[in-house]
């Protein structure tokens, strides 16, 4: 496909180049639930933005404003250009998505429900129609079963299906609501490799995840939603390195191992069952190699949670998190 | 949100345009038009008009709308607003009568010089009349109703105040509306008789008859549609269909002179009083009460004295005892000896006119 | 802008809203709908019931000593094979074609957003009016089908079970063959816009739902309620805008001359319907969330 020269083009043309998305103020009131509160999201251009987020933080519900599927309550939607949901005649022709889940005929085989959706796009002339379901179905490596009823479909069959209508025609902009949703670990990765191809060809990508190894493994930019909001919103390494000099050092005798540190200058403080040890001055290594040889029982070292990482977790692994009143501290300025 | 407005408006403009529609078709055409303006014309030459009409050639469609407050043997149960009959006349004589509807069953009469065929659909019946005799039912008299009120007007000339109330429409038609009402010496249910005096041909084209202390007239006929005009000649004759049963009926078949004497003898039918509180009476044959009617097939019979329980109620005077059928426009009392009154009139003047005996 | 100029005709932004062909997506629509298992039985059923009809008429006429076998058209059918299709119609026009034309209404709209498959046409994109007209093309294709099937097995069944030499009209005339065949086929033009009218009400209520079976409900419903407001002397001032007063009148059909002015009214009335109906369905399209 295309080379590292040419991502490196990408990525520095989106800086100029108008966003593939941006929505100001977005709100979406269901019945006086708020689902979506004041979410100012921007999709640079040939970025690969990953959304991450909990279940029912609101991401379908942005998804489905920004392709217009859904008319929302307040703020405003640009997509490709065109206010949305107004300009979806305009926009749409040009962006694949696959959203909620694959949905198809279970009566239908796959290369029929695909036809269906291939004589709906605006972009695909009736005579190419055949040939791009064909390479479609290839692509997400259905070939085998194209011809089988989607009824007797697994649920990974299901998701590449919905990831080969989403990429019926060449697109420049490619939506993908938890797409590796079902698959097993070689679709996965199949799923990634989809999705560094459209990065390579210049596509922007809006991704969709609840897990953050995802959105690291594939995307050059992040958004962070909770309960409706965006905490958190910019390129991934910035929001990765953020913060991420600590080293954390389990070691019961913490006393000897702070003694240690000191005389060689490098910075720590106690914290329960170990130490915290600064890493601006100093490597990992090193500091490992200091309380060794001063006798220190180190039982495990690892690195402490970046912001993005802790904002996360605290996110996930919490879902009772109401306030986040230490954002700022967990997020540097620079990075969002 | 302009979007939302939008369709707002597509949702009630295309609601409003579809109610209006069902209202236009659900009110009678005209309905709301003025009546129009006619030469104004005297009563007495109004009512000499119609006597000296013609039947032109003509079709049009006949509505029966039956508010007397009991079903009447041979009249349709009709709300009035569909057809029930189609009437064709090719002005000489010749005349086609169409009753009933497709999921009901048809019956078509047709009159062909001297020749009435009558076809029932139900069993696919034909009956053959040759001769020219006058075999019509109530029920198709009442289905022309140039005939039913040019008879009604002669009949009750001498006891009502005849006048015309101005003009309307009828069937798309300008007409005058003949107005009879009972002169107050008559003991009727009636209030009025309303005719509708087609402008053009001078026949009715409506009677409607309103009972005392009813907005809606009891009995109301007429055409819906009305047209003159020459007709499709084959209209008027009838090819009786394969496969039908074609009945000739003799001159035999017919009651004879004598036959028909006795048993009006044994009806002993007396006309008692004149005018709007005529009562006729008579006698049930011996027996008769306890006949059953049939009802169709396969459903068994009724006797007449259990009917009588249950449309009339029990009344006692001095002509013994009996059961009272009343309607909006007439009553009919039947004693359980068997002597009948029937008028249109309140249920003492049949009293009275049992008493006459 | 450099890098999306490497991609094909798809970076030309147009300010003109490009689109599929209609016919393309018209013919989609009805490969779609003719491949639904549903649709096929219930075609197929629909196919039978003058077959059916058509049988048991030729049992009861061989048995009844000519006597009538029934009332109305029945009456007129033994013997009268061209009849059959036009009295299989009028019966199943009461309860179920109009059943048929709710399930079809009911697939369109609710029973795609329930699989998920009317996203995705909004999202190729198919316009949400056009959305609309190529389900109401669906439903209406596939009613004139049914209820030209009806005819069809009708007519065969009519010619060779009962036979009879043109056709009888209730009117004790005779038509020639194809006359009759004339009063067959406005039968069927008859009946399906009937049909086609409580269809749009189904649509109607189809947009608002993801639930085909209540859609069919409501439509059944609809159905129900107005026979029986029919019935009720005290609102005979309402009969003549209910949608069922229409379908009674479609039997006038084998009259003799034919009596145009019930036909014509009732099919204005089912204008009316289709109006109210599609309005209301275009509105909520233009509106739903997909």
């Amino acid at each position: 496909m295309t080379g590292f020269s040419e991502q490196r083009a990408v990525a520095a043309s989106a800086a100029t180049a108008p966003p593939a998305a941006r929505t100001r103020g977005l709100r979406k009131v269901y019945r006086g639930t708020v689902a979506v509160d004041n979410v100012d999201l921007e999709v640079p251009m040939g970025s690969v933005l990953g959304m991450l987020g909990p279940n029912g933080s609101g991401k379908t519900t942005t998804i489905r404003m920004l392709l217009g599927l859904v008319t929302p309550t307040a703020g405003e939607v640009e997509l490709l250009g065109h206010k949305m949901p107004d300009g979806a005649a305009l926009a749409l022709p040009d962006v694949g998505a696959l959203v909620e889940g694959p949905g198809f005929h279970p009566f239908l085989s796959g290369r029929e429900n695909l036809m269906r959706f291939a004589a709906a796009e605006p972009l695909l002339a009736t005579s190419a129609i055949t040939t791009a379901v064909g390479e479609a179905i290839e692509r997400v490596g259905l070939t085998k079963a194209a011809n089988r009823r989607y009824r007797g479909y697994s649920l990974g069959m299901k998701q590449r299906l919905g990831l080969a209508s989403a990429l019926l025609v060449p697109r420049r902009f490619v939506v993908l609501d938890e797409p590796t949703n079902g698959l097993d670990p070689a679709g996965t990765r199949e799923v990634r490799t989809v999705i560094a191809d459209l990065h390579a060809a210049g596509t922007t990508v809006l991704v969709s995840s609840h897990l953050l190894a995802e959105v690291e493994a594939t995307c050059t930019h992040v958004a962070v939603l909770n309960q409706g909001n965006v905490v958190a919103q910019g390129e991934l390494a910035a929001l990765l390195e953020a913060g991420s000099a600590n080293l954390l050092v389990s070691t019961p005798e913490t006393t000897l191992g702070l003694d240690a540190l000191r005389e060689r200058r490098i910075p720590a403080r106690p914290v329960p069952d170990g130490l915290l040890v600064d890493l601006t001055a100093s490597t990992a290594p090193a500091v490992v190699e200091v309380l060794v040889r001063a006798g220190v029982p180190v039982h495990e070292v690892r690195r402490q949670r970046t912001g993005l990482e802790d904002l996360f977790a605290r996110l996930t692994e919490d879902s009772a998190v109401t306030e986040l009143p230490d954002l700022d501290t967990l997020i540097p300025e620079e990075a969002r | 949100m302009n979007r939302k407005r939008t369709a707002l408006a597509v949702a009630a403009a295309g609601t409003a345009t579809g109610v209006v529609g069902l209202v236009l078709i659900a009110s009678p055409a005209g309905a709301n038009e003025p009546p129009p303006a006619l030469p104004p014309i005297s009563s007495e030459a109004l009512v000499q008009s119609v006597l000296d009409s013609k039947v032109p050639a003509l079709s049009g469609a006949v509505a029966l709308q039956n508010n007397l407050g009991l079903p009447v043997p041979g009249l349709p149960q009709s709300s009035g607003k569909e057809a029930f009959a189609r009437v064709y006349s090719d002005g000489t004589g010749r005349a086609r009568l169409s009753l009933g509807q497709g999921t009901a069953g048809e019956r078509t009469i047709v009159h062909d010089n001297g020749t009435t065929w009558f076809w029932n659909s139900a069993d696919r019946s034909v009956v053959k009349y040759t001769g020219g005799a006058e075999h019509e039912s109530v029920e198709d008299k009442l289905a022309d109703p140039a005939t039913a009120s040019r008879t009604f007007i002669e009949a009750i000339k001498q006891d009502s105040v005849v006048t015309v109330d101005g003009t309307a429409r009828v069937a798309n038609r300008p007409v005058y509306q003949l107005v009879l009402t009972p002169k107050p010496t008559e003991r009727t249910l009636l209030r009025e008789v309303r005719v509708s005096v087609d402008e053009a041909t001078r026949l009715p084209l409506q009677v409607e008859v309103l009972a005392n202390g009813q907005s809606e007239p009891a009995l109301k006929l007429g055409f819906t549609e009305f047209s003159t005009g020459a007709q499709d000649a084959s209209l008027f004759s009838f090819t009786p269909p394969a496969g039908a049963k074609v009945t000739e009926p003799e001159v035999g078949d017919k009651p004879t002179e004598k036959q028909r004497d006795d048993l009006f003898a044994a009806l002993d039918l007396k006309v008692v009083g004149e005018g709007w509180d005529t009562v006729l009476t008579g006698k049930i044959p011996a027996g008769a009460l306890d006949q059953q009617i049939p009802q169709g097939q396969g459903r068994g019979g009724v006797d007449i004295t259990s009917v009588l329980k249950q449309l009339g109620k029990p009344v006692s005077g001095p002509f013994g005892t009996g059961y009272a059928i009343s309607t909006n426009v007439g009553t009919a009392l039947v004693t359980t000896d068997g002597r009948v009154a029937v008028g249109a009139v309140p249920q003492q003047v049949l009293v009275d006119a049992l008493g006459q005996k | 802008m450099t890098t999306t100029a490497d991609l094909p005709a798809t970076t030309t932004t147009s300010s003109r809203p490009r689109r599929a062909p209609l016919t393309r997506l018209l013919r989609s629509e009805l490969r779609m709908v003719l491949r639904r298992p549903r649709t096929l039985i219930g075609l197929g059923l629909l196919g039978l019931v003058p077959v059916v009809i058509g049988i048991g008429i030729a049992i009861a006429t061989s048995s009844s000593d000519g006597q009538p076998i029934g009332e109305g058209i029945a009456a007129l059918v033994a013997g009268n094979g061209l009849l059959l299709p036009i009295f299989a119609l009028v019966v199943a026009l009461n309860m179920l074609l109009p059943l048929t034309g709710a399930m079809l209404a009911a697939d369109a709209l609710a029973g795609e957003a329930s699989h998920g498959t009317l996203r995705g046409l909004l999202m190729a994109p198919v316009g949400r009016a056009r959305l609309l007209a190529v389900k109401a093309f669906g439903v209406a294709t596939v009613s004139l089908i049914a209820v030209t099937l009806m005819a069809v097995t009708g007519i065969i069944t009519g010619t060779a079970l009962l036979g009879g030499d043109g056709m009888l009209t209730s009117s004790g005339t005779s038509l020639s063959f194809v006359d009759g065949l004339g009063r067959v086929g406005l039968t069927v033009l008859l009946v399906t816009i009937q049909i086609w009218a409580l269809a749009a009400i189904a649509l109607a209520v189809s947009a608002y739902t993801e639930h085909p079976l209540i859609v069919v409900v409501v439509a059944l419903g609809l159905v129900i309620v107005s026979g029986v407001l029919s019935v009720i002397p005290a609102l005979d001032w309402l009969q003549p805008a209910l949608i069922t007063t229409s379908w009674e009148s479609v039997a006038d059909v084998i009259q003799d001359p034919l009596s145009w002015d019930p036909l014509v009214n009732g099919v204005l009335r089912a204008a009316c319907y289709l109006v109210i109906g599609y309005s209301i369905a275009l509105a909520r399209t233009l509106t739903r969330d997909g």
